[in-house]
């Protein structure tokens, strides 16, 4: 079972969502994380979806989004050959002052900014690789991680730009 | 002012009753843009543009606007229909009856989700239908109003594609490419759901519009690579064999077929949708093969050393359970038209996608180029004795082993001209029509093959009547099948369409009833059907000609006439309770695995 990234263009339509979506829940495969956001041509939308499953699995649902009708095209976005980056938000528990210097210091190597303070937390904001997320946030359940948000993957072909 | 002339037709096509009918008859394309109309008219506008003669469907509330401009609208017939269910199934029979696609209509909430077994069944056997359903007001939509179902996503996974349209001048490029999705690449089902305000609704629109989807390119045109690959292939072939599905018929591709059977001296067999792909008269035509297919077409695929497969996707119902006996030794070359379907069943050696039609004729042309017509291998030899085997099996009559149901369709294949139309329910009665009845033309066996739908012979007979009025068009039914859709005799009289309905009685759910007696020690779990009804009281009280027939010596009489009577007939045949279709590969099994060949002649 391998992590595989599907960066679609589709039609801005209502229900592609849920069409796109539909053909995963069919063939019963998970998907791990989803996006969807504007792109640079209008009436259209960017979606990247990671999922995990086999390559034959994915081959064979790949084709069939692709026959969406609303789909305009699908890329399989390599992990080598693509810039992938996911966003955190979270709200971690600084129990002293200590606490609060450790979680500062610790945020700014790993280029964390911090969004908001109170008195016994902070918030802060990574947008990284998800593998140094997940580190990071590991790091940051020893001071009690309060709430977590991540916004799932979102990937870029590397390079002059054209999707393979 | 050329526009201004535009509006002055448009509107007089919709408010002069009297002369405008000429004038849609002759179908005219005018160019209309900037027209005001109600989405209704627009609807039924660009239904005409289209080529639409003819609907099956039921009115319903929210769709009164529709149902008025379909009533002053002369150019489509609409046919009303008794149940949604059948509307679907209709169209779906018209469509693969006539290869134009079908319409059915619906209303919102019951009559959509009734139509839903219909359009699901189409879909799955790749028939071109749109279906056209009301819905609720936009304003309600979502707050479980009076006769509201979300038809949008309950439709969207049996649908090739589905819109819900929201504002009345989306309508002329909706229904346009309804029609154009519906009917290109790999065919299917598209639904456009219409809420009422959207049909009531006028708004100022361009008709006929030519724009699609910019991810919608039906892939029509083969790799040539590919081809030329194929060729080395099959012009080394010893023992070459074609598997032709309903992507054949399709594709109309069906001259291409023969002419490359015939080139290379190979044999065909055909999926259950392929019967009709070349005549099973014809001596390279082995018949079906796969699960109740013939022994000898099984037999080919599992000694043939390269294996063309044309428009089929590879069912288990085809290649049965054991893929080491399907076609074990063979480069296996697989066209479609859907790129979604290679290497999705079984791995191919060579795959190419695009129309069957156009891939056919480029194999031929380079095929031609490259050498002679071969005849007179030892392969063709053990065909012609496989063939004259299975033969002679249908010629028997009577023989040991054979039921009444076999002796039936034989019959009604024997007294059926070339051109008459057969359509089947699903079950037994389907299994022996499809393993008995010899189809001599394409799209003159029309059978539910994916979705396995029962009730579906009967109403597919009525599209398919309406599609063919000058041909026979008898229905191949199980006493269980037909009852779940035989409201519609009431369609049949009303609108005076003749078809012949044919049951099979043997009181049992039959083909679950054979699995219980081979497979379940004989507990005849729920496939017992009881007494009721008398089918031939049931049809006369529609109106309908009903006869029942006891012995299979009184089934010739009885089709003439039923024929001669003019009227929509319907004829209970007293079938044996405990026929079984045989020989069968079971559950499990591969396709030389079969039983029950204890019937077939053996060489």
């Amino acid at each position: 079972m391998q992590t595989h990234i599907i960066s679609l263009l589709v039609e801005d339509q209502p229900g592609v969502l849920t069409r796109m979506s539909g053909m995963f829940t069919q063939r019963g495969i998970n998907i791990t994380s989803l996006t969807v956001s504007p792109c640079e041509k209008e009436g259209l939308s960017r979606m990247t979806v990671a999922i995990k499953g086999s390559e034959s699995e994915l081959e064979k649902v790949r084709k069939q989004i692709s026959n969406l009708i609303e789909v305009v095209k699908v890329v399989d976005l390599g992990e080598s050959e693509a810039i992938v980056r996911d966003l955190c938000l979270l709200k971690v528990h600084v129990k002293n002052s200590e606490a609060r210097s450790e979680v500062m210091q610790l945020a700014e190597s790993y280029g964390a900014k911090i969004v908001d303070a109170a008195l016994d937390s902070v918030t802060l904001e990574l947008t990284e690789e998800p593998e140094r997320i997940n580190r990071f946030v590991d790091l940051m359940r020893h001071f009690g991680v309060k709430q977590l948000f991540r916004t799932g993957v979102t990937a870029i072909g590397t390079g002059a730009g054209l999707e393979r | 002012m050329l526009k201004s002339l535009n509006i002055l037709q448009a509107l007089s096509i919709f408010k002069f009753k009297g002369d405008t009918y000429t004038i849609k008859g002759s179908r005219v394309k005018r160019e209309m843009t900037g027209v005001k109309l109600s989405g209704a008219e627009i609807v039924v506008e660009e239904l005409k543009t289209e080529g639409v003669e003819v609907a099956f469907g039921i009115p319903g509330g929210v769709l009164l606007d529709l149902y008025d401009v379909l009533y002053k609208e002369e150019a489509i017939r609409h046919i009303l229909m008794r149940h949604e269910q059948c509307a679907a199934h209709a169209a779906d029979g018209y469509a693969r009856v006539s290869g134009k696609t079908g319409v059915c209509i619906a209303t919102s909430g019951p009559g959509a989700t009734n139509l839903v077994t219909g359009l699901a069944n189409a879909n799955m056997d790749s028939s071109p239908v749109v279906a056209l359903t009301g819905q609720v007001p936009t304003s309600v939509i979502g707050t479980n109003a009076f006769q509201e179902a979300s038809t949008f996503t309950i439709t969207m996974p049996i649908t090739k594609h589905n819109f819900l349209v929201k504002r009345t001048e989306d309508l002329p490029k909706v229904i346009h490419n309804a029609f154009y999705i519906a009917n290109t690449g790999r065919k299917g089902v598209v639904l456009v759901d219409l809420p009422k305000d959207i049909l009531a609704g006028e708004a100022k629109v361009d008709l006929h519009p030519k724009e699609t989807f910019a991810g919608y390119k039906p892939n029509i045109k083969p790799n040539q690579v590919q081809i030329k690959r194929v060729v080395e292939i099959l012009a080394q072939a010893e023992r070459p064999l074609i598997l032709a599905g309903g992507g054949v018929i399709s594709a109309d591709a069906t001259v291409e077929l023969r002419r490359l059977a015939e080139f290379l001296s190979a044999p065909v067999v055909t999926t259950l949708m392929g019967k009709g792909a070349i005549p099973e008269s014809h001596p390279l035509c082995l018949g079906m093969a796969g699960m109740h297919g013939q022994v000898y077409a099984n037999r080919a695929i599992n000694e043939c050393d390269a294996l063309l497969a044309l428009g089929t996707r590879f069912s288990d119902r085809t290649t049965g359970w054991q893929l080491d006996q399907f076609a074990p030794d063979a480069t296996l070359i697989h066209v479609d038209i859907d790129t979604a379907e290679i290497n999705k069943n079984l791995p191919v050696d060579i795959p190419i996608v695009g129309d069957v039609k156009l891939a056919l004729s480029e194999i031929l042309k380079l095929l031609e180029k490259k050498r002679a017509k071969k005849s007179g291998s030892e392969w063709e030899k053990r065909i012609k004795k496989m063939h004259e085997a299975c033969d002679s099996c249908v010629e028997d009559i009577p023989r040991e082993g054979a039921s009444v149901s076999d002796i039936l369709i034989k019959e009604i294949s024997k007294i059926l001209d070339d051109d008459a139309i057969v359509t089947t329910e699903v079950g037994q009665c389907q299994m022996f029509a499809a393993h008995y009845y010899m189809t001599r033309k394409p799209r003159t066996f029309i059978s539910s093959g994916g979705l396995g739908t029962m009730g579906f012979g009967f109403p597919a007979a009525i599209g398919a009547k309406v599609a063919a009025p000058d041909k026979k068009v008898v229905d191949i039914a199980g006493d269980g099948s037909f009852l779940m859709t035989c409201q519609d005799l009431a369609t049949c009289v009303e609108s005076d369409i003749q078809v012949v309905v044919c049951i099979f009685d043997n009181r049992y759910l039959g083909m679950v009833r054979q699995w219980q007696e081979l497979f379940y020690e004989k507990k005849y779990a729920q496939t017992g059907l009881g007494v009721t009804p008398d089918f031939v009281k049931l049809a006369e009280a529609f109106g309908c000609y009903a006869e029942r027939v006891e012995k299979p010596e009184e089934l010739k009489d009885a089709l003439n006439n039923a024929f001669e009577s003019g009227k929509t007939a319907v004829l209970d045949m007293i079938v044996g309770k405990e026929d079984k279709v045989l020989p069968m590969i079971p559950p499990g099994g591969g396709i030389i695995g079969m039983i029950g060949t204890e019937r077939c002649k053996h060489i």
